[in-house]
């Protein structure tokens, strides 16, 4: 009954992370599926996001233009990191992988120390106008609010010419290309996006939180990608609705299952491994359940 | 002097050049289509009709040459800005359309190339009757699955939607690169039986590469043969009527390719 009651106490602030976090989620999600395109820049653009955010506020900028200097960040770093790809040829994760490091100074940089508090500064948290006697639901309804918005838009927008054009890129660049369709503009235009929402996610933790730290996105990527695959296996991935709706279902059973633990008396060392162990059974449940059958289709992912 | 839908001025590519594998592909060859000419590509293998489509299409940087199209220089146009003017199906049904996307999907996409994409809603009422009526006259059933994902159809079908989105909003040049070659025989008599409808109805400027010979004799207007990377013979006309199997056969260079031709 206690970890049960335990359970309970946490949702309101696992809600609330859970919806920061399904940013980050859509971050992973949207060059992977979408766009062909397996991309490891969000553990760099998350607290990249999350420094600037910081800065800005410290700067006197309001929290919803600090928020959108975030994304500004973070749509730069997807760039750098499709460019590199298209450029180079170099394969999509090195060049994610690379990104995440050089950022990591970059960060450094934007903030001048490791730890910015930024407890005195205004929140976007603050903007409701009702005291509902915990700052935790205040927090759901804001970023729930925002996810509802960018799942709503970005519904309209894949459903858009330009949106299907940069879906078709994902699906199949040369074809796309004989299409008239530019892959480079998709491929900029889709990580770039990406990165956006990844920065997003990290600004909303930082104002959350209420310090910015140059270690916050440490791990953040696999925390989102078994968020990913939870998502997937609960809401499938075959349509677009679909595709887009299992980073939010994802990113909160995601949480659930971390509280889970917790409750359960999982001491949070311990958390990487289950996390590691999610996504492990997310990715092997397939392939054993069909281990009698013929061999899935290989997925192809462009090098 | 009149306005050449395809013109290629001595183009010329080579393949590993300064190596042992150096290969001239294309060897300063010339061709030019007038519009509505329906030129069938024939030639041994290795005698660059891949090599010219893919110059043509833009997939494939020349050395040097010019490629125009109805009289404007492409030379140096990527593909997606050609694709305006030329469209193209593959002998692969995988290459020519979009999986995991829907039948109308690939649809809008091939009438995007004659409209650059917008941020208005994509597959309207409007589009989606249009798609079923041009994809009712394949008479595949296709019409009446439009939102079906594209993964989901044989080789056949995908193929034959290939077509449809290469011919629709009438490219100024369609090029057919052993389109049926990959396809059973009823299949392949099917997809071609509506190409030639199609080429015909828009009276398309159309270059067709084949290894059938038969084909080459039934159907277009020209018989384009390559060799070592130049047009070796061009048949028109009175000539192309009189033309077998054996005459085509007969002047193929390679002697290996004698026994897979004239099979």
């Amino acid at each position: 009954m206690d970890v049960l009651n335990l359970f309970l106490s946490l949702v309101p602030v696992t809600l609330a992370q859970s919806l920061i976090l399904s940013f980050v989620v859509l971050a992973v999600m949207i060059p992977f599926r979408i766009l062909s395109f397996p991309d490891l820049t969000s553990e760099g653009s998350y607290p990249l996001g999350g420094c600037v955010c910081a800065v800005a506020l410290l700067a006197g900028v309001p929290p919803l233009l600090a928020l959108a200097l975030a994304a500004a960040a973070g749509f730069l770093a997807g760039v750098v990191t499709a460019v590199i790809h298209l450029r180079f040829r170099i394969h999509t994760l090195l060049a994610g992988i690379l990104v995440t490091t050089m950022l990591y100074s970059v960060n450094l940089r934007v903030m001048g120390k490791a730890n910015l508090p930024i407890f005195g500064e205004a929140k976007i948290y603050d903007f409701f106008p009702f005291d509902l006697g915990s700052v935790n639901y205040t927090k759901i309804i804001i970023a729930g609010l925002f996810a509802l918005f960018v799942f709503v838009l970005l519904n309209l927008w894949f459903r858009t010419e330009r949106g299907i054009a940069m879906r078709a890129v994902g699906s199949n660049p040369d074809m796309s290309e004989a299409q008239g369709i530019s892959v480079w503009k998709a491929t900029i235009g889709g990580v770039g996006m990406a990165g956006a929402f990844a920065a997003i996610g990290g600004g909303l933790m930082v104002q959350s939180q209420g310090f910015s730290d140059a270690n916050m996105g440490l791990g953040i990527l696999i925390n989102a990608l078994a968020a990913l695959m939870i998502g997937e296996a609960l809401v499938g991935k075959r349509t677009i609705t679909q595709m887009l709706a299992a980073p939010f279902v994802g990113a909160f059973a995601y949480y659930q299952l971390i509280s889970l633990c917790l409750a359960a008396g999982l001491p949070p060392s311990d958390l990487k491994i289950a996390t590691g162990v999610f996504v492990l059974l997310m990715l092997a449940g397939p392939e054993l359940r069909r281990a009698k059958g013929p061999r899935a289709a290989q997925e192809s992912f462009r090098e | 002097m009149t306005q050449q839908a395809l013109d290629v001025k001595a183009a010329r590519k080579t393949f590993f050049p300064g190596t042992a594998d150096e290969k001239i592909a294309l060897n300063d060859l010339n061709l030019s289509l007038d519009a509505g000419d329906f030129g069938i590509i024939i030639g041994s293998n290795g005698a660059g009709k891949s090599t010219m489509l893919n110059a043509i299409s833009g997939a494939l940087p020349i050395d040097s040459g010019q490629v125009l199209i109805n009289g404007t220089d492409v030379t140096r146009t990527s593909v997606d800005r050609r694709a305006k003017h030329v469209a193209r199906v593959f002998q692969d049904p995988m290459k020519g359309t979009a999986a995991s996307m829907t039948i109308a999907e690939n649809m809008l996409l091939a009438e995007m190339r004659q409209s650059p994409a917008t941020l208005r809603k994509g597959l309207t009422k409007a589009r989606r009757d249009k798609y079923r009526d041009l994809l009712a006259q394949l008479r595949l059933g296709l019409e009446d699955r439009l939102e079906t994902q594209v993964s989901l159809l044989s080789g056949g079908q995908r193929q034959s939607l290939s077509l449809v989105m290469a011919v629709s909003g009438e490219p100024d040049l369609l090029l057919l690169d052993e389109h049926t070659a990959a396809l059973d025989p009823r299949t392949a008599a099917i997809v071609l039986d509506a190409t030639m409808r199609a080429v015909e109805a828009l009276k398309l400027t159309t270059l067709m590469v084949t290894h059938n010979m038969q084909h080459a004799i039934d159907y277009g207007t020209r018989i384009i043969m390559l060799d070592a990377g130049q047009v070796k013979s061009d048949i028109t006309g009175a000539a192309k009527a009189q033309c077998t199997v054996q005459s085509l056969v007969d002047q193929f260079s390679h002697k290996s390719d004698h026994m897979l031709l004239g099979a």
